[in-house]
């Protein structure tokens, strides 16, 4: 599904932000990304959307090679991640309906297929019922199931979210975590990057715990530390 | 690009014209002031031309030969002017003839100097000649003045060269005021689109991150600034449309020998290059200001 293969990422101001990363995630696993700010949580999750390539290695996404893809690929390769934002990232001036069917429509669905698909996505999270709703009528914990629905509207084969409970209130954490752990039981691969031991603790998943630019724990592979 | 997506970007694209409509009409002004000078400069140099074609055409200069000369001798100064470069028509007309011309045109009054015929008539005899090409005029006339037995001749020059001047200037001064007023609406243009694009940001970076292309992103700005450049060339047609009437109107009431260039034969492809710049001039605005963006923050997907 998703492949690190000593994958390096230096910033041009000298930043080493990751550092000979090994990873491998299978797919329909659910994963916690786990490390404190400034570890390199925001490089891995940017080398995944290819907004930034690796100085070196190479990354893998259904055994094709992301990390050197040309500028008109990508688009593509987006399409087949829902990504999830902690501070959802919702169109105010849009309704509900609309900011999941905004997802759509960029892919070029129809008319017919968006009418369709939406209210049933919305369904799965619960939101039905808001469907005409502005986002600001709506809780955090909505806002982010919106949120959620939008990065499960084109039916990506992996949902990557970034601390998506960031900016919710600790009893709707769950709530959110559940909906993923549902979406994951479909098959989607779901990788979650957070910092909320609470909700690593409570589901007993695979936490991988980045440092520094280097994976120090993994519960499922044992660590091998690069030799420098 | 699929069908569907396309009338979602073309209503995109009007709305953002119209959530920004204070720009929107600064560019919409401009790009009007810009259309409008070039098409009074082009309406000008247009009737110019007329003016000039009337003027040549009915620019049969008169040449009058010498009091008295042989008649052999005037046949022969004929062939010689005949012979020239540039003349297309060279007819004699004998004293006789030109003295019942004024005569005529007198009317009643002509009836005054009826006894001037014959040795009497005062007129020399004389040479209507027209130009191929008015504006060697000066060296023609070099050469007609240094034939033996020409007297005189009518003279043009000075209203030829008024409206060569006149002409050229307008051109110059045109080219140069349009240059300029093109990148000034250019600029605004682009400055309009850049705002509606950033308040649209966080849309954008949504539409990137779920995996919109750049022509995706791209085509509701080039569709707002081509919108911007229709409108423009529409109205401008329609101001200069209006106005051209009432202000030849108001220069034949000062010029009565002054034909302008009929509406008529200018006005569909003025519309058509108008509509065409608009759109060209529109889209550029769109393309220069989201290219930039495209490049740099606007494929930013997580930040």
């Amino acid at each position: 599904m998703i492949e690190f293969n000593d994958v390096s990422k230096v910033y041009a101001n000298g930043t080493r932000a990751l550092q000979h990363l090994n990873l491998y995630v299978d797919k329909g696993e659910f994963v916690f990304i786990v490390g404190s700010s400034g570890a390199g949580k925001s490089t891995f999750l940017k080398l995944i959307m290819c907004e930034e390539k690796p100085t070196s290695g190479q990354i893998l996404l259904n055994g094709q090679e992301i990390s050197n893809a040309k500028r008109r690929e990508i688009p593509y390769i987006r399409r087949k991640m829902g990504i999830v934002f902690q501070d959802f990232r919702l169109i105010d001036t849009m309704t509900v309906f609309d900011n999941v069917a905004f997802a759509m429509r960029v892919t070029g669905a129809s008319y017919y297929d968006i009418k369709k698909r939406v209210p049933y996505i919305l369904g799965l999270v619960g939101l039905q019922h808001k469907a005409r709703h502005k986002p600001t009528e709506l809780s955090g914990g909505e806002r982010q199931r919106v949120g959620l629905a939008r990065a499960l509207v084109n039916n990506p084969s992996i949902i990557i979210a970034d601390e998506p409970t960031g900016n919710i209130d600790p009893a709707l954490s769950f709530e959110i975590v559940d909906l993923l752990s549902e979406i994951n039981l479909r098959g989607t691969t779901v990788l979650m990057v957070t910092h909320e031991h609470s909700l690593v603790k409570h589901f007993n998943r695979r936490i991988i715990q980045i440092h520094s630019g280097q994976i120090v724990a993994d519960t499922q592979q044992p660590v091998v530390q690069p030799a420098d | 690009m699929k069908i569907y997506s396309l009338g979602y970007l073309l209503k995109e694209g009007i709305r953002s014209l119209w959530t920004n409509r204070t720009m929107t009409l600064a560019s919409v002004c401009v790009l009007i002031s810009c259309l409008l000078l070039t098409g009074t400069a082009v309406l000008f140099s247009m009737n110019i031309a007329t003016a000039m074609k009337d003027v040549e055409n009915s620019n049969s200069i008169t040449v009058y030969l010498d009091d008295n000369l042989p008649a052999l001798k005037a046949v022969e100064v004929g062939e010689q002017l005949r012979q020239l470069d540039n003349i297309a028509t060279c007819d004699y007309v004998p004293k006789d003839e030109a003295l019942k011309d004024i005569l005529e045109g007198m009317g009643d009054e002509g009836s005054v100097f009826e006894g001037l015929t014959g040795s009497d008539n005062f007129l020399p005899d004389a040479y209507r000649i027209s130009f191929e090409d008015i504006s060697k005029y000066d060296e023609t006339i070099a050469a007609i003045e240094s034939l033996e037995g020409v007297n005189k001749y009518t003279d043009y020059s000075e209203i030829i060269d008024r409206l060569n001047s006149i002409d050229n200037m307008v051109r110059i001064f045109g080219v140069v005021v349009v240059a300029v007023l093109g990148v000034v609406s250019l600029f605004i243009i682009a400055n309009t689109i850049k705002v509606t694009m950033f308040s649209r940001r966080l849309e954008i970076s949504i539409m990137k991150s779920v995996g919109a292309t750049d022509m995706f992103v791209r085509i509701p700005f080039i569709v707002e600034g081509m919108l911007i450049g229709l409108i423009s060339s529409l109205l401008s047609t329609l101001i200069i449309g209006l106005a051209y009437v009432r202000i030849m109107d108001a220069i034949v009431n000062v010029i009565p020998f002054f034909t302008p260039v009929v509406m008529d034969t200018f006005f569909w492809p003025m519309m058509g290059c108008f509509v065409l710049a608009g759109l060209l001039f529109g889209m550029m605005g769109g393309l220069i200001s989201i290219r930039r963006y495209l490049k740099h923050e606007g494929s930013l997907a997580v930040a």
